[in-house]
Order: C-alpha cells, then structure tokens, then sequence
C-alpha cells in the first residue's frame, strides 16, 4: 500500500513541473520518470528496503515521498541541463564558416 | 461490387440475422449463473498428498474428472466445473440450497478400494457364498430395491471404510425415487434439507442401512469406440472388506501387453500393497481352482478381484488360477488384460491413479446465493439494461435527429443479435456479464457517434449529406477500429487472466464489440447510404447540424490551459495519495479472507442484537448492518466476520433462525488464498492490458503517443483509488474489472483525440505542435465529450437501478470514464504536445513563430504559415460526380491557402544554383530573416521559396 502511495504523490507532484521550463531530461516524460522514480526509491530507502503493508501506512507515508521526488526531479532537470550544454556545444562547432 | 449492391446485401444480411435471432432467441434457453438463478458455487484448491506430493496439470484434471462424477450422481442440473489457475478447481452447481454438504460430497478426497468380490458380495439373503462366481447372485436393478435389500442385512464390523462405518438413511420419495442425489446421511433429517420447508413430503421414505453393509454402482458398459457408456442404475450389496485401498498401488498407467499388442492397464504396488495383492490373489486363485469343475475353462470359473472407486465398481478382472495357482506376486506388479480400447485402457488406468494418487481438496471459497435474490439480481440487471437502453437512445435522438433514429435501430439490432448469440453460444449470462452487455450498449452508440460527429463534421464544411456521410463513415472508421481493438484486447484479457466473475463481463464485452462493429457501423451505413438521397436526409437540421456552419467549433485554448488543469490533476491525485495513505482502501471480502452472510429475518432487530446473538457462538469480529432490501425482506442484516467454515456458516444461520426466525439467506466465505488469487490476477491483467495497450498505439501511431496514453491512464486509475478511498467505499472483484475497464474506456477518448491530430499533423505543415493539437481538440471535443456522456448513461442506469454488485461496477466506471475524458483532453494531449515540442522541426515551428508574431497563437492562422481556421465562405457548392471524393470548399481554401496561390506576391531573393539559403534552419529558428515564413507559404523546414508552377485551381495540382 506504502508503494502507490508513494508513486500517487510522485505522480501528483509532477503534474506541478508544467509551471517550470522544460528543461528536463527527455522533457515532461523525463520529469515523470525521475518523480515517480524518485518518490518508489526514496520511500524504500528511509522504510530499510521494505514495502510497509496496509497497517504501516500512515500519512506520514505520502509526506515520504517528498524528498524522493524533489531529488527525483533535480537529477532528470540536472541531467538535462547538462545535455543542452553539451548540444549547444556540438551544434556551435557545425556552424558554417563565414 | 457497386455501392447500391452492396449497401443491398448489407441490408439482407442484417435482415436474415435479425430473423435467425429471433429463431434462436424463442427457440433456446438463456442459460443464468449461480448469481442469477441461486446455488451453491465452490471453489477448491488442490493440496498435495504423500500419494501425490506435487500437484501436476494431469492431478488437477483428474481430480475435475471425479468432482465432475460426483456433481453428476448429485443429479444437479447445468453444473459448472472448471479448472481456475495453476491448482483449482471452480464448481458451480445451480439450485444446490445447502453449501456444506455439496462441498463435503464434491471436494472429499477419492476414495478407492479393492476387494475379493466373491467373499464379500451379498446375496437376497445377505449371505455370501465365495464358492460361486459373483457369489451366486446377480446385478440388482433399481437403486430402491438395492437400499432395501441392504437394509435388511445385519450390521458387519469388519475392518470397514469410512463410507460404511456408521448406519446410514437413504431417502425416497413416494414414486422410489432417490432424494439428496442419492446420498445417504447419518442425521435422518438431512435428507429432506432440499425438499420444500425442510420437511419429509408426504409418501417418503427413509431407509436405514446398518454399517460395514456397502452398496456398489456396477460398472459402466463400454461404447463400441471405447469410450464409457452410461452409469447403469444396477447395484450390489456386499460386506464393507476391502482387501486393498488406493494407497497400497502405485504407477497405475495405461500399456501394451507385449506379446499381443494389446492395450492392458499396469500398475505396482507399495511393500505393504504387494503383500496383500498376492494374499487376495492367491485365495482368489485357489477358490477358483477347488470350484472349477473339470470340464470348465478358467476364465469362466475364475474369481474376481474388484475395484470400487467411491462406491462405484470400476473395474472387476477375474484371477485366472490355471496361470496364477499361487496368486500374483505383487513384486512385479500387475496388468489387467482384456477387450480393453485403448480409450478404455486409458480411462480405467485414469480411475485407478485418481484413487491411488489422490489429491487433498481444500475449500477456499464457498459462495451460497438463494433462489430469490438470484432472481431479485436479474430484475435488477435486466431494468438498468432497459433504463440504459432508453436513455442512450433518448440521448441520441435529441443529439443526431434522423441519424440518431437510425442508431437507435441498430442499437436495437444490436441488443437482438447480442441476446441470441448469449443463447447460442450459450453464454452462461451473470451479473458482471450483464454489466458488459449495458457497457456494450455504449460501445455500440460511440461508434455511431464518432461516425456521425464527422459526418455533422463534414456538412459544416460545405459538404452534401450524401457526400458528407460518404466521408463521415470513410475518415471515421479507422478511429472506431482503433479504439475497439483496444476495448477487444482489454476484455480479451481480462477473460484470459482474471477470475471467474470477471470473465463473464469481459466475455460479454468482447462479444459485445464485435457485434457493435457489425450493427453500428456496417448496418448503419448501409442504411444511410441507402437514404441518402431522400429528403429525410436532405435537411441539415435532420442531422442536428445548425444552419451556421463552424458556430459549434470550440476556440479554446486546451494546451495554453493544460497547466491549470495539470494543477487540478495535480491536486486531486495528492487529495487521494492523502486519502490512501490516511484512511486506506476498505478491501472487500474478495481480497480479505473473511464470511460475510446476509439474511432476512422475520421481527425486527437491532445491531447490537444481531451482533450479540452471533458472539455468543464464540465469533469475534463480528460486523453487522442492517440493509434496506425490500425484495429480500423486511429485516435484512449483513453480518460479515472472518473467514468461517461452512459448518460455522451454518451455526450462525441456525442461532438467527432460533432468536429472530430466518427467512432465507446467502453467504460468502472466502479463504486467504483466493483473495491472493483474485489480486495477482487482477494485477497480472492491468499489466498485460498496459503492455498490449501500449504496443498497439505505438504500431498504429509512434512510440511517443504511448508513453502519454500509460500516463493517463495511470491518472485514471489512481484518481479512482483515491476516489474509493476518500469515500470509504468497499473494493472488490467487480471494482477491479472496472478499474480494466476504465484502461480500455479512458483509451476511447484519448484515441478519438490522437487519431485527429495524427491526422491534421501532416496538414499543418507550418504550425506548432501545441496548434496541431488545439485545433484537434477543436473538432473533436465534441466528439469525445459525447461519446464519454454516451458510456456514462448506461453505466449511470446500472449505478441507479443495478443490484449490490453492479452498483460498485457502475460507481468505479463513472468516476473512470469521466476521469478518463478528462484526461485524455487535458493529460495525455499536453503530455505529448509537451514531448513532441522538444523534436527539432517543432522546435525550429516554435522558434520561428515566436520570431513572427512575439507569442504563439493558440490556433495557427493563414499568416503564421498554418491551416486556414476561417469560416468558409458561402460560396456556391462545387459537386462532383461522386460526392465522397469531392473537395469541399473549406478544403479547398485550405489547399490553396497552404499552396500560397491567393497570397501576397512573393518575391524570392536572388540565389545562385546550388547556394544555399543563408543561416540554415537554427539561424532561421532563432529570428532570421526568411522569406517564406514572413509569407506563410513553405513547409516551414526553410527551403524558402521556390518559383511555384501555376495551379489549376479546381484541383490544386501543377497544370
């Protein structure tokens, strides 16, 4: 149960990455994949590599996912950042001489 | 083949369909399931014994091979027995009243026994006679006469079987007809547990048989192809001394003799087995050589050694004592030789491994619907069918007018083929299967509408009606294809993987999408096209088209708006996560083990009555509403506890009917591990349905229309988990077939909306992806927003008028079907506007309008370079020979909008040959100077102008 928690927040939180510019590894989708990614891996790292079951989860258990997500996100928007660099980079180097 | 022949042979086929529905629909049965017509419906899991330690597919036929045996000598009638999973097995049996019995006499393990026939077998004076070939007696016919000749034998306390170790009653009515499926019972009063009121009838019998007194079937003649002949109503009565049981063979299996060829039956036996094998045989063989008298041959004075599966003689081969004066000597086995087939080989060596390697049977789920509220079910099923029927029609006729008149037709149609082919086939029809039927209903209407939104598409246009249903059916029919192949694939897997009840709807469904294709899209064109040419389709206003063209067209921003409704999404899902996480999702018995009983009583009671009169019987747990059923009865209580045990079952029944006098009841007891089941199949089957969902949008449009299609889906999913959670409602089964639904429903749309603009991207050359996508949703939301209405009708007549069952189906579908529509408007479609921005051309479309116009405009105009969004002009309506392939005017001034004909002059900058223009595509991107783009003519990629051939205008290709 902890588990779709977790990945609910991760996809809901997402949805507010629309107000950012897109500067995202592989775009919205890649926002998705480090939100929803990072909301499954964090909430499994802070519970010691388990699912917590019905019983353990809590509201607490949404607030989990949190960080999980923010740390998702910055890692696809860093990663992205770095491949526009490096784009920008190549495509300057195929400008045409003058 | 011409159009008009065609459209005639549609017609005759449609027409001789409807002829043999109504031929099938009189003449057959509609075949109702447990929920519907009340029973008893069980479900076993195979365990493993010391016989047989792991259970095999070939263990798991065999032991439905002998439930299948005893159903039958339960004379139940349309039983269902079905193997579920890797190890059970699913047995319904219709107008079965008492659940614990049937599952003790269906699910006990084989029994099986072997015995020296002529020492047992009891003559009319119950005496054996051992010296005598079947101890002198013969075959008694009738089951009476055989009851009564061993009622009259003295009690025998040899070593006995379980079967025989108490004095049993066996009941007759007054014609001597056998009553409880000819069971017999140690409580007397048992065996009148079905007859009306529980009581004895007038005239019946019951008849006493004394213990260690057994009464065999005999065994069952072979057909000439050697299959099994009927089970003859011939008995023997013989003292209850087995010499062997099952557990003493081993390796029973059908061979060939090796010298003659022919099939023979072989099988070995344990240490201890071989020892009594060869005990029995050598008596056998010795009473058959002092009785031989000197003349005879062997094979007619040989003794016998039978073989009795729960009481039924299966086999009962003689010893022949000129070859074996000593018996056999188990050490090497055994072989029974004779006119075996190898039909008949096969099926005794199938008999002997079904009692020498038996497997344990546990109960892990057990439910019990009566007669009245399976009744009650139907009514209830059947009145949201009717009210669904009326309400999608009402809803069509108001919309569409003439051609809603035509879809209620073939929604008529529709609705005939479908209930004969239930007939036919025959379909065993259930309340999920119910469900899919009203669902298919919608179904059939949105594939009506998706064609006739195009067609109200194409007359605003400019077009004819002729012409413009010609194009509707033509532009439409790959979108309803496309989204029916998604609905077919979903219920087809939903059928393949998940439980029983499940299957039932997705089966309807399937069937119900394929017949929908044949009436709503084949019929409804033929007839279409048949009248197209008569006045009643001459008027716009018939079709429900306005006189104005283009003045339903939305001019809304979707895509400029999509973050807002992002946000909302947004914060629905994290209400739910919060709500998930908070209140939990409530689990049904369906997934949690536990019993759940309902019954009405006679006097009104309390809660807390009811709660105390059932903790008295030592259950905890115990959770009691009272219900609101008036067909049920008046004092209707829920009472739903752990996981109990029939017998608990029916304590509890028996401490209502003491304290408040009960009327009737139902109950259902599921064990932990068919909750386990019912989850990983329900899990197995989203999956599946995503991976086959995902691989079809990918082949029949890109990859990148997948990816948003799984996301939006997912939306709808976790919004109704989060839905069912901050309500408190109930999930069960029936929640799970509609959250697979949802997957193929909320693909309906989102297809509906991706087919446009796969269609318009190659038409917009110039524009942004963001205008490709808001002018999409620009036609087509109307569309999809009717379709989605179309599906919630009938889902809302199930929620308002369908029973228990079909309410929790039907609430799940609103809030999936409306959340689907929602999605694939303002998710899926930013999503991929979002994604698809990012590839290089709608980046460089991107750049360069912002270059133009300083923003971009949410709907591409003729001077960004864009398809034409003006309103046509009224002008005088070009006709063509045939309409369907005319140009109609928008199209037109579209064409030559794009071909930049009519535009300002444009003047390209001088270029030497092979020059290319200057900056390339980025600097052009970025704010450069091109030519083309200024005028909005090119495709947008920066080739710049070119000197353009003049243009024929009527056909918009070089002269």
């Amino acid at each position: 149960m902890a588990a779709l928690v977790w990945v609910m927040t991760g996809l809901a939180l997402w949805h507010f990455t629309i107000f950012l510019p897109d500067r995202w590894w592989s775009g919205i989708v890649g926002a998705f994949l480090g939100a929803v990614i990072g909301a499954f891996v964090f909430g499994l790292v802070i519970s010691g590599f388990s699912v917590p079951g019905r019983s353990d989860t809590h509201l607490i258990t949404a607030l989990e996912a949190v960080p999980g997500v923010l740390l998702g996100l910055a890692v696809v928007w860093l990663v992205g950042v770095r491949q526009e660099r490096l784009g920008d980079g190549a495509r300057d180097g195929l400008a045409p001489r003058r | 083949m011409s159009e008009r022949r065609r459209n005639l042979f549609v017609l005759l086929l449609v027409l001789g369909l409807i002829a043999a529905s109504v031929v099938v629909a009189v003449a057959r049965d509609t075949k109702l399931g447990l929920d519907l017509q009340g029973g008893v419906s069980l479900v076993y899991q195979a365990k493993p014994t010391k016989q047989q330690p792991t259970i095999t597919q070939d263990a798991l036929d065999r032991a439905v091979d002998i439930i299948r045996e005893r159903v039958d000598s339960l004379g139940v009638a349309e039983p269902s027995i079905s193997r579920s999973g890797k190890d059970q097995v699913e047995v319904d049996l219709p107008a079965v009243k008492d659940a614990q019995r049937a599952a003790n006499q269906v699910g006990s393990t084989a029994q099986m026994y072997f015995y020296d026939w002529e020492k047992t077998l009891l003559d009319e004076s119950c005496k054996t006679n051992p010296d005598q070939v079947d101890g002198g007696t013969q075959q008694i016919p009738g089951f009476y006469s055989a009851v009564k000749r061993a009622a009259k034998c003295p009690p025998f306390d040899a070593k006995t079987t379980t079967t025989s170790s108490e004095p049993r009653f066996y009941g007759f009515d007054k014609a001597h007809k056998p009553v409880n499926g000819g069971l017999p019972e140690t409580d007397q009063s048992k065996l009148w547990q079905d007859q009306p009121g529980g009581e004895r009838p007038a005239g019946a019998e019951a008849i006493r048989v004394p213990n260690g007194i057994l009464i065999v079937r005999a065994d069952r003649p072979t057909n000439p192809d050697g299959t099994p002949g009927p089970k003859p109503d011939a008995w023997w009565v013989l003292h209850d001394l087995p010499a062997l049981s099952g557990k003493d063979i081993t390796n029973p299996e059908q061979n060939f003799d090796q010298t003659t060829n022919e099939p023979i039956v072989t099988m070995d036996f344990t240490s201890k087995g071989k020892r009594e094998f060869q005990q029995v045989t050598r008596d056998l063989a010795n009473r058959g050589r002092d009785n031989a008298l000197p003349s005879q041959r062997p094979v007619d004075a040989s003794q016998h050694f039978a073989i009795v599966l729960d009481n039924e003689l299966v086999s009962v081969p003689y010893i022949n004592f000129a070859e074996n004066p000593d018996g056999i000597d188990g050490q090497s086995g055994a072989q029974i030789s004779g006119s075996f087939t190898t039909q008949s080989a096969q099926d005794l060596a199938k008999f002997l491994k079904i009692g020498a390697l038996p497997i344990r049977l546990e109960l892990i789920s057990r439910s019990q619907v009566s007669a009245s509220l399976g009744k009650q079910a139907l009514d209830q099923g059947l009145k949201a069918g009717v009210v669904g029927f009326v309400i999608v029609a009402a809803f069509l006729l108001l919309f569409y007018r003439v051609l809603g008149a035509i879809a209620v037709g073939a929604l008529a149609v529709y609705a005939l083929y479908f209930y004969a082919l239930v007939k036919l086939i025959p379909i065993v029809l259930t309340l999920p299967g119910i469900a899919g039927l009203i669902l298919g209903l919608g179904v059939a209407a949105d594939a009506n509408i998706v064609i006739f939104e195009r067609v109200k598409e194409e007359v605003r246009r400019g077009r004819s009606t002729g012409a413009a249903i010609a194009e509707g059916y033509k532009k439409g029919i790959s979108t309803i294809v496309d989204a029916n192949v998604v609905t077919f694939l979903v219920a087809f897997i939903l059928f393949i993987l998940a439980t029983a009840g499940v299957k039932g709807f997705a089966l309807t469904l399937g069937l119900g999408t394929v017949v929908s294709l044949l009436t709503a899209v084949l019929a409804t064109q033929a007839v279409l096209l048949t009248l197209r040419g008569t006045t009643l389709l001459r008027s716009k206003a018939a079709l429900g088209t306005g006189a104005t063209s283009d003045r339903e067209r939305w001019h809304f921003d979707f895509m400029g708006a999509s973050r807002w409704f992002f946000s909302l999404s947004g914060m629905i899902l994290l209400i739910g996560a919060f709500a998930i996480a908070g209140k939990g999702l409530k689990f049904g018995i369906d997934f949690e083990a536990g019993t759940r009983i309902k019954a009405s009583l006679n006097q009104p009671v309390t809660v807390d009555q009811v709660r105390s009169v059932v903790e008295k019987q030592g259950f905890t747990n115990v959770e009691v509403q009272t219900l609101k059923d008036p067909e049920l009865g008046k004092n209707v209580v829920q009472i739903s506890t752990g996981s109990l045990k029939p017998p608990q079952v029916n304590r509890v029944e028996t401490a209502l009917r003491r304290s408040f006098g009960l009327q009737q009841s139902s109950s259902d007891s599921i064990g932990p591990t068919f909750g386990k089941t019912i989850a990983n199949s329900a899990l197995k089957a989203i999956l599946a349905s995503l991976a086959v969902i995902s691989m079809y949008i990918a082949l029949r449009f890109e990859w990148k229309f997948a990816v948003p299609v799984l996301i939006a889906l997912m939306h709808d999913i976790l919004i109704t988990g989060g839905v069912y959670a901050l309500l408190g409602r109930e999930v069960t089964a029936s929640t799970v077939a509609a959250l697979l639904t949802i997957l193929g429903f909320s693909l309906y749309d989102t297809i509906i909306v991706f087919d446009r603009i796969r269609e318009n991207m190659p038409r917009m050359p110039n524009a942004a992806f963001s205008q490709v996508v808001n002018r999409s949703m620009a036609e087509v939301l109307t569309r999809s927003l009717a379709t989605s209405f179309c599906t919630l009708l009938p889902v809302i007549a199930l929620l308002l008028f369908g029973g228990d069952t079909l309410k929790d189906f039907a609430f799940a579908l609103v809030v999936g079907i409306a959340s689907g529509a929602y999605s694939s408007i303002f998710i899926a479609s930013p999503v991929l506007t979002h994604w698809k921005e990012r590839e290089p051309i709608y980046r460089a479309r991107h750049a360069r309008i912002l270059a133009e116009h300083g923003a971009i405009p949410a709907y591409a105009v003729a001077s960004a370079g864009g398809p034409v969004d003006i309103a046509p002009s009224k002008r005088r309506r070009r006709t063509t020979a045939d309409p369907a392939e005319g140009v109609s005017q928008e199209e037109f001034e579209e064409m030559v909008s794009q071909l930049g004909v009519e535009t300002a002059p444009v003047v390209a900058p001088p270029r030497a040959q092979g020059q290319r223009p200057p900056g390339g595509r980025r600097a052009r991107a970025a704010g450069g100077t091109p030519g083309s783009a200024e005028a909005g003519i090119g495709d947008g990629e920066g080739d710049g102008p070119k000197p353009r051939k003049p243009r024929n205008k009527s056909h918009g290709r070089p002269r």
